[in-house]
């Protein structure tokens, strides 16, 4: 049984957008996105990037100074928040306290004026969906937190909103509950094909995610692409940084990455670096090294690939790598 | 040999604390007890220990017209003050709470000064300007005076919970499509409705009870209950004074726990 | 509520005719088709009870005009903060004390004459003596109450109140709130001193008083004395003789061998009121014989009024004749007044503890 439709999904544009608060701190600085039908979207930065502000901007939360923002090919900047049709998933999940499962997920439908029985249908199946079907009298207060979560997503989506935006869903959730959600919400995007906008901090989750990412800094857009091209070719000091770990070599005249698993622990006859291992973490699949050559240290990481072979603190090793690994950065 | 049993040790602090509960509780408590046997005494002075138990001090407050006069009107300006109070302090609350007013701290404090001015002074200063604006002192004066001071207490009890008020429920009601009109009706109005009431109940009584504000604006013959005893003290200091307050601590008791069924105070905020 | 619109159509009513009064000098026959309204101040308890049940109503059908009376204190702060060419009250009805302070900010007339009021040539003199702004109507005597009970000698003078044995359970007053205590203290001063302005003697003697059970109303005097709390204190005539007949109590009245002070009944005229005659018709209706009687007989009060004859029972007791009445001290408020803040300042210190 389909519970939810597959919906319409649209297209969201921000052109040139740019918000600055109390006339000062610009939080978005000229920022322009091409935002697909259909696609799981991440924005993901440190706190105070700018990605919460952008996202607030598509919902029309926030005006914006100077850009417009246009949803579905139609510009709906200055259309109000309770006319641009949206899901939105809060952190807080910002549940109605006062009222129940199921008076939240029907509020969006009854703000729409749809038929009592229409509602009743559409409420149990968007409760089924989200497996919460037995909960519908419960107040917020009486859920768990993935209890509530659901909820939360439930009455996003059971509007069939042209888009969906999350902010930070997943944030108060534990790990393992977590990455069971990130699985389901991913699940779910693909199956209605709804345009996903996802805001997060945690690089893991939108890599994991996401059809493409914008990483963010400073209120610009440092990046734009799929999580691969991302990992594997970041573009500037700071994506490559802010994406797992990095070896940043600054020996030319432009600094230059390398991803630890690039680099190989080799014997000193094939090395292009002799070192001594300073600390060996053991990371379950794999062992990621920190070695010290020539006076700086590097980051190794070695999967386990069939026979592990320790080294320990102290062991003498040679550092080996590919050019074609080495990512030269915008300075 | 079998698991000891966890003896609870004798716990100074907590007996000490059950001790002070129970000493202020009797403070709070114990002028209610003396002016129930005060009226329940046939003297007609304090006697103690009573001799006796009558209900004729009852009988007197229930069977004077000026005190059922009274009586009807306090209820009636109190019931008045609780409405007017609840819509301007909440209507205040929300403009200092949400309204980015330039002076905010100011507003505040402004609103709140008639709780800082002498009560006395107030009805005195209200009292002169009716006066000399030419209004007299009808009921509603003594209405708008009664909602002044009331309304400070709608006013910190709706910031207590506009305080803690996740905006993020309301724009979560606007992005499903609540127009604003609809997301104050839906969303604000219910959760800021337990502070608003607690302080329209604070408002209910301090209208009720109101002595100093009321002593100048009342008219003859339009006397509010706390001004009828007082000046029935001063020439009667009998049973009916103990009977009188004792009907209407229980009125406003009643108030307080029908407002608590209506509105449910400490539904889902904590105060 | 049925009961509020009466005082807001008349409140209405009042503030339209001050409006059209203002607007219309030239029409004032439209003013007299109106029921005039005389504001006046009275007293609650008994009193207000005959006044409320019998003599306003027959004045108010006497002189087709309706009586507004406010008994809720305090009534010259009232009158002074309103408009002084449309005060507040008509006629002040206050103890002598507060007439005293009502006159110099010129809320009230100096005098009271036969002129304006023909009764006021029936008084006994201290009823418009030189320690009275206004006419004093009734008057009652300041002296001892005491238990018949307790195995004291009934006091005589006004010494007896300093009787060692009395320690604790003699009651006097709050002086800075009470005219009682006002008065007890200017008396101390004649019977320890020079005469009623012999503070110095009078602080003296308050000291000698302590310990003393202290209220601020009259009323209070009398639940004490009531519930025997107070053995012996100083208080008015009325507020003992009323506990007779059926009411009667185990207390009993002294008139003091010294004399007894005089607790003047005053009324006096707003020199602004806006229906002057009506006012001095109504203070003339109260020193008429039969409504003297009437409220004199009610609350114990002896009447101003010379021609009045009262029941054998009160006759007995109250100021009926030139000699009784000659008993009576009359305390100079305009003196008492001009120094009762540092009289207050130091009786507070005196009786503090």
């Amino acid at each position: 049984m389909t519970l939810f439709n597959r919906m319409t999904s649209a297209a969201i544009k921000l052109q040139q957008v740019t918000k600055s608060f109390d006339g000062k701190v610009v939080a978005v600085d000229d920022v322009t996105l091409d935002i697909k039908a259909g696609e799981f979207f991440s924005l993901l930065g440190p706190s105070g990037c700018g990605k919460t502000t952008s996202l607030r901007m598509i919902a029309g939360f926030e005006m914006p100074d100077s850009g417009r923002v246009h949803v579905g090919g139609q510009d709906i900047t200055d259309v109000p928040v309770h006319r641009r049709d949206m899901g939105m998933v809060f952190q807080s999940y910002a549940l109605f306290p006062h009222r129940t499962v199921a008076e939240n997920v029907a509020f969006g439908l009854r703000m729409r004026d749809v038929s009592k029985p229409e509602i009743a249908k559409r409420v149990a199946a968007a409760l089924a969906q989200v497996a919460l079907t037995g909960l519908e009298e419960r107040k917020p207060a009486q859920l768990s937190g993935g209890q509530q979560q659901r909820v939360a997503l439930a009455r996003a989506l059971v509007i069939e909103p042209r888009v969906l935006l999350c902010d930070e869903p997943l944030g108060a959730l534990d790990r393992k509950l977590r990455q069971q959600m990130q699985f389901e919400l991913k699940e779910l995007q693909q199956r209605l094909g709804v345009t996903l906008v996802f805001v997060t901090h945690d690089q893991e989750e939108a890599l994991a995610m996401s059809d493409r990412i914008a990483v963010m800094n400073r209120g610009r857009v440092e990046q734009v692409g799929a999580p691969t091209e991302i990992y594997e070719r970041p573009r500037t000091r700071f994506v490559a940084d802010f994406i797992g770990e990095i070896n940043l070599l600054e020996d030319g005249p432009h600094p230059r990455a390398l991803r630890p698993e690039k680099i190989r622990l080799v014997p000193a006859a094939e090395a292009r670096l002799k070192g001594t291992v300073e600390t060996a973490n053991f990371l379950g699949g794999a062992t990621l090294y920190r070695v010290n050559a020539g006076g700086r240290a590097y980051l190794a990481r070695e999967t386990h690939s069939g026979e592990r072979s320790p080294r320990a603190a102290g062991d003498a090793v040679g550092l080996a790598w590919n050019d074609t690994d080495v990512v030269s950065l915008e300075s | 040999m079998s698991t000891p049993l966890n003896k609870q040790p004798f716990d100074l602090g907590k007996t000490a604390y059950l001790g002070l509960n129970l000493l202020l509780l009797a403070f709070l408590l114990a002028p209610i007890a003396i002016v129930l046997v005060f009226a329940l005494n046939p003297t007609p002075y304090i006697s103690f220990p009573p001799v006796g138990v009558t209900l004729r001090w009852f009988v007197k407050f229930f069977e004077t017209g000026d005190f059922m006069r009274s009586l009807w009107l306090s209820l009636w300006i109190a019931a008045c003050v609780l409405v007017l109070s609840v819509v301007i302090g909440g209507a205040c609350a929300l403009a200092l709470a949400r309204g980015h007013l330039p002076g905010r701290a100011f507003l505040t404090a402004f609103f709140m000064s008639p709780l800082m001015l002498p009560a006395i002074l107030t009805g005195l200063a209200l009292f002169q300007s009716y006066l000399l604006s030419g209004i007299g002192r009808p009921v509603w004066g003594l209405i708008m005076a009664h909602t002044l001071i009331a309304v400070p207490y709608v006013l910190r009890t709706t910031l207590a919970v506009l305080h803690n008020f996740d905006r993020r429920i309301e724009e979560a009601a606007s992005v499903l499509g609540a127009s604003p009109v609809r997301v104050f009706f839906e969303v604000t109005l219910p959760l800021i409705q337990p502070g608003v009431f607690a302080g329209g109940v604070f408002a209910f009584i301090v209208s009720f009870d109101q002595f100093p504000v009321s002593l100048f604006l009342v008219v003859p013959k339009g006397e509010t209950l706390p001004v009828v005893l007082f000046n029935y003290m001063k020439f009667d200091l009998d049973g009916a004074i103990a009977a009188a307050s004792m009907v209407s601590i229980l009125l406003a008791l009643a108030v307080v726990l029908v407002l608590e069924r209506l509105i449910g105070l400490k539904a889902y905020v904590k105060l | 509520m049925t009961t509020r619109h009466p005082f807001s159509r008349r409140g209405l009513l009042r503030t339209s005719a001050g409006l059209a009064a203002a607007a219309s000098f030239g029409a004032p026959s439209i003013l007299h088709a109106e029921t005039k309204t005389l504001k006046i101040t009275t007293w609650g308890g008994k009193w207000g009870d005959i006044m409320k049940a019998t003599v306003l109503p027959a004045f108010e059908k006497e002189h087709g005009c309706t009586v507004s009376a406010d008994q809720a204190f305090p009534f010259v702060p009232k009158l002074q903060v309103s408009p002084k060419n449309d005060p507040l009250y008509d006629v002040l009805h206050t103890n002598s004390n507060e007439q005293w302070l009502a006159v110099v900010d010129g809320l009230v007339m100096d005098k009271i004459t036969a002129k304006e009021v023909p009764n006021v040539a029936d008084v006994y003199p201290y009823a418009v003596s030189d320690k009275i702004v206004g006419v004093s109507i009734f008057t009652s005597a300041i002296g001892l109450g005491y238990r018949t009970d307790k195995d004291i000698t009934p006091p005589k003078s006004w010494k007896d109140l300093a009787d060692p044995k009395l320690a604790g359970a003699r009651g006097g007053y709050l002086i800075p709130v009470n005219s009682l205590g006002q008065c007890h203290l200017m008396m101390l001063g004649k019977i320890y001193g020079k005469g009623l302005q012999d503070l110095d003697a009078a602080y003296k003697a308050l000291e000698q008083l302590k310990p003393i059970k202290l209220v601020d109303f009259t009323g209070q005097m009398e639940k004490m004395l009531l519930s025997a709390e107070v053995v012996e204190g100083v208080i008015h005539d009325s507020g003992v003789y009323r506990y007779e007949g059926a009411n009667r109590q185990p207390v009993d009245f002294c008139s003091p061998s010294e004399g007894v002070m005089a607790l003047e009944q005053v009324l006096n005229v707003a020199p602004g009121s806006k229906v002057k005659e009506l006012a001095f018709a109504y203070i003339d209706y109260m020193l008429r014989p039969d409504v003297q009687k009437l409220l004199a007989e009610g609350v114990w009060y002896s009447p101003a009024n010379k021609k009045v004859k009262l029941e054998a029972k009160y006759d007995a007791k109250l100021l009926t004749t030139p000699e009784k009445v000659a008993t009576l001290i009359q305390p100079d408020w305009k003196w008492y007044n001009a120094r009762k803040d540092d009289i207050d300042a130091r009786v507070t210190k005196i009786l503090k503890g």
